[in-house]
């Protein structure tokens, strides 16, 4: 991602008064070989009826500069990105040193972990989410205009009226 | 220095002290379930079909039925009586009553006695299809 | 000074919640605290990998036994948007009734444990008796006193007769009249001014610093409402959120004071318009697999809820998470507590009306 001119979007989401409403991050759950390990953060903001995003997709190794210079509130999910996610967030105003989760697997959520868990439940004949499989049509490809674009404006379903 | 006859609560404290009690003595007096309270699952046997429906359903995984020895079980301690296993019923065996079980005591799992547990035990195949020929000639 | 470490919590008298912070402590002043979460963490959203999203419905309703209809409802409206159901009428507004019950409910709650934190006892038993009365309704009506079970994607179960509605309608308007005794002892007893009054001020530029919603950042001068965005009907309500300017333990309180006849007058306004009938449709079944990812906005007691659903055409979700406002209100609280005095720390916690079952998850 982009270091620079993701956080010049993010300062000028705070300028315009726009309050931080949540910090999300989602495994890349995919059978293709270049995007094994990705995760999807999401920036959500939201002023009154407005609600916006912006989206990075971080492959293994990137670095995540944290907001919390521009909205301090975003230590809580900074810290809860490196922990469950293993993303590794820079320069977070209070770095609670992986002491905010008390899980019993570290990084549960990152996606060799769900890889791994999805695995063995199959191998296990546990009924659970599998993994996509290579060749075979994608999860989701049936509709692919319904999954938003990455850092495209907020998509009609994320506007909050959207949800009826 | 704020009032010291600024006391708005006595009245209502004054109210209390002849007031009847808002709880109730439980056990002893229970209150009777409201008509819609969903309590426990009732089960009748004698229309159940095996189809299987509710147990695949059930998000708790509380219902066992085995189609081929004609069994249907409940484990009335994982059942969070959502009500789903009656909506989906074709047959209308199960219903849900508003009663709800009786608590436990540690005295219901001696024995090797599964507190929770409840089994029916249908016809068998033959019994039941010769039954219904017997009553049609 | 040597510094101290107080550890608030797990178990605390003042707070039935599990809340886990470190108190740092110089002399009697708090200089510092370290949220820990997780000490009830029961990895819901990692349920998503196991429980299809039919059953899902019935896990998010138990995030949280206090918010539970508006987890419930929630997710179902995520669901739906995703699936593109439109919900019958009615059903509609029954959610709307059931969601304005459930705030009812829940700020009652919360006046009777902060009662309690001060040391008012005897107003906190007035609050919860009030609030069984709410408790009653929702048995009577949806089955199940704390966990309604009602939502179905694409609806909900159980209609409400329109002469249950009316009887309702009486009983939480009589309740209205006999909380406005409760709420005048909060207004004018002196002991809790004294307790509440000028504790743990949050301004208005802090609020929106710190993101604070709800309750927290209306008594903070903001008038931040998501129902006022006219999602899920509210559209049709006419209603002007209950703002407070102090920023105070107080101000907070009386916010939450204040939104319980409020409440209670949304559910008259909702029954005036919804469609009248029996039989009416109440729910529509979806089809398929959903696919596709959706943001879900809800004004639940403590403030808003967002719900981020991303669905991959299988039976299972690929991402569930719930951003529950305490959550949100986490760095507000902590910004308040740096400062204090540690006697005042339970009531600006409480305040908070923080829910950890709702935060940890």
């Amino acid at each position: 991602m982009d270091r620079e001119p993701f956080l010049a979007r993010v300062e000028g989401y705070h300028k315009g008064g726009w309050r931080l409403a949540l910090i999300n991050a989602a495994s890349v759950l995919t059978a293709d070989e270049a995007e094994q390990g990705a995760v999807d953060v999401t920036w959500a903001f939201a002023r009154d009826a407005e609600f916006e995003h912006i989206r990075e997709r971080i492959m293994p190794g990137d670095e995540v500069p944290s907001i919390s210079p521009s909205f301090s509130a975003a230590f809580l999910y900074e810290n809860e990105m490196r922990e469950l996610f293993g993303l590794n967030v820079t320069g977070i105003n209070v770095d609670l040193q992986g002491q905010l989760y008390k899980t019993s697997q570290k990084v549960p959520f990152s996606p060799s972990a769900i890889r791994a868990r999805l695995e063995a439940n199959a191998a296990a004949g546990i009924a659970s989410a599998t993994m996509p499989v290579a060749g075979a049509p994608a999860h989701g490809a049936a509709k692919p205009a319904a999954i938003a674009p990455a850092a495209a404006p907020a998509p009609a379903a994320s506007k909050p009226g959207a949800a009826e | 220095m704020a009032n010291p006859l600024n006391l708005p609560m006595v009245p209502r404290a004054l109210r209390n002290v002849v007031s009847r009690p808002a709880t109730r003595r439980y056990p002893a007096e229970v209150r009777t379930p409201f008509e819609g309270a969903r309590g426990k699952i009732e089960f009748d046997v004698s229309t159940c079909n095996y189809c299987m429906l509710c147990a695949r359903r059930c998000p708790a995984a509380a219902i066992t039925v085995n189609r081929e020895e004609r069994t249907w079980a409940i484990e009335h301690l994982r059942c969070i009586a959502c009500n789903v296993c009656v909506e989906v019923c074709a047959k209308k065996s199960l219903a849900m009553s508003n009663e709800p079980r009786k608590p436990h005591t540690p005295a219901d799992s001696r024995d090797g006695h599964r507190p929770g547990h409840e089994e029916w035990h249908g016809e068998a195949p033959d019994a039941a299809v010769t039954a219904a020929r017997g009553s049609g000639a | 000074m040597k510094k101290t470490i107080i550890p608030f919590g797990p178990q605390h008298p003042v707070l039935p919640e599990p809340l886990v912070l470190d108190l740092i402590l110089d002399d009697e002043k708090v200089i510092d605290a370290v949220p820990t979460i997780g000490y009830i963490h029961r990895g819901l959203e990692m349920m998503v990998e196991r429980v299809e999203y039919t059953e899902m419905g019935f896990v998010v309703e138990r995030i949280c036994g206090i918010c539970s209809f508006m987890h419930g409802m929630g997710y179902a409206v995520s669901l739906e948007s995703i699936m593109n159901v439109e919900v019958p009428e009615r059903a509609k507004w029954l959610r709307l009734i059931w969601a304005e019950i459930s705030r009812v409910q829940s700020h009652l709650l919360w006046l009777g444990l902060g009662a309690d934190a001060f040391g008012f006892e005897n107003l906190f038993m007035h609050c919860w008796r009030m609030r069984e009365e709410v408790l009653d309704i929702f048995e009577k009506t949806t089955g199940g006193r704390i966990i309604h079970s009602v939502n179905r994607i694409g609806g909900v179960k159980r209609d409400v007769s329109d002469s249950e509605l009316a009887a309702i309608l009486a009983r939480l308007q009589e309740l209205a009249k006999a909380f406005e005794e409760t709420a005048r002892i909060f207004a004018s007893d002196p002991s809790i001014a004294h307790r509440l009054g000028g504790v743990g001020v949050l301004s208005a530029a802090d609020a929106l610093e710190t993101a604070a919603v709800g309750p927290m950042a209306r008594a903070s001068g903001i008038r931040t409402d998501t129902r006022l965005y006219g999602a899920n009907l509210y559209d049709q309500i006419e209603f002007e959120p209950v703002v407070e300017t102090a920023g105070d333990c107080l101000a907070r309180a009386v916010v939450r004071m204040r939104e319980i006849p409020q409440s209670i007058d949304i559910v008259r306004q909702a029954i005036e318009k919804m469609p009248k009938g029996e039989g009416l449709p109440l729910e529509n079944k979806p089809r398929g697999n959903p696919v596709g990812e959706t943001f879900t906005r809800l004004e639940q007691p403590r403030g808003e809820v967002l719900y981020y659903v991303k669905a991959n055409g299988t039976k299972y979700l690929e991402r569930f998470r719930a951003r529950t406002p305490t959550f949100a209100n986490i760095p507000a609280m902590i910004k308040l507590v740096k400062g204090c005095d540690l006697a005042d720390v339970p009531n600006i916690i409480l305040t908070i009306d923080p829910c950890i079952s709702c935060t940890e998850r």
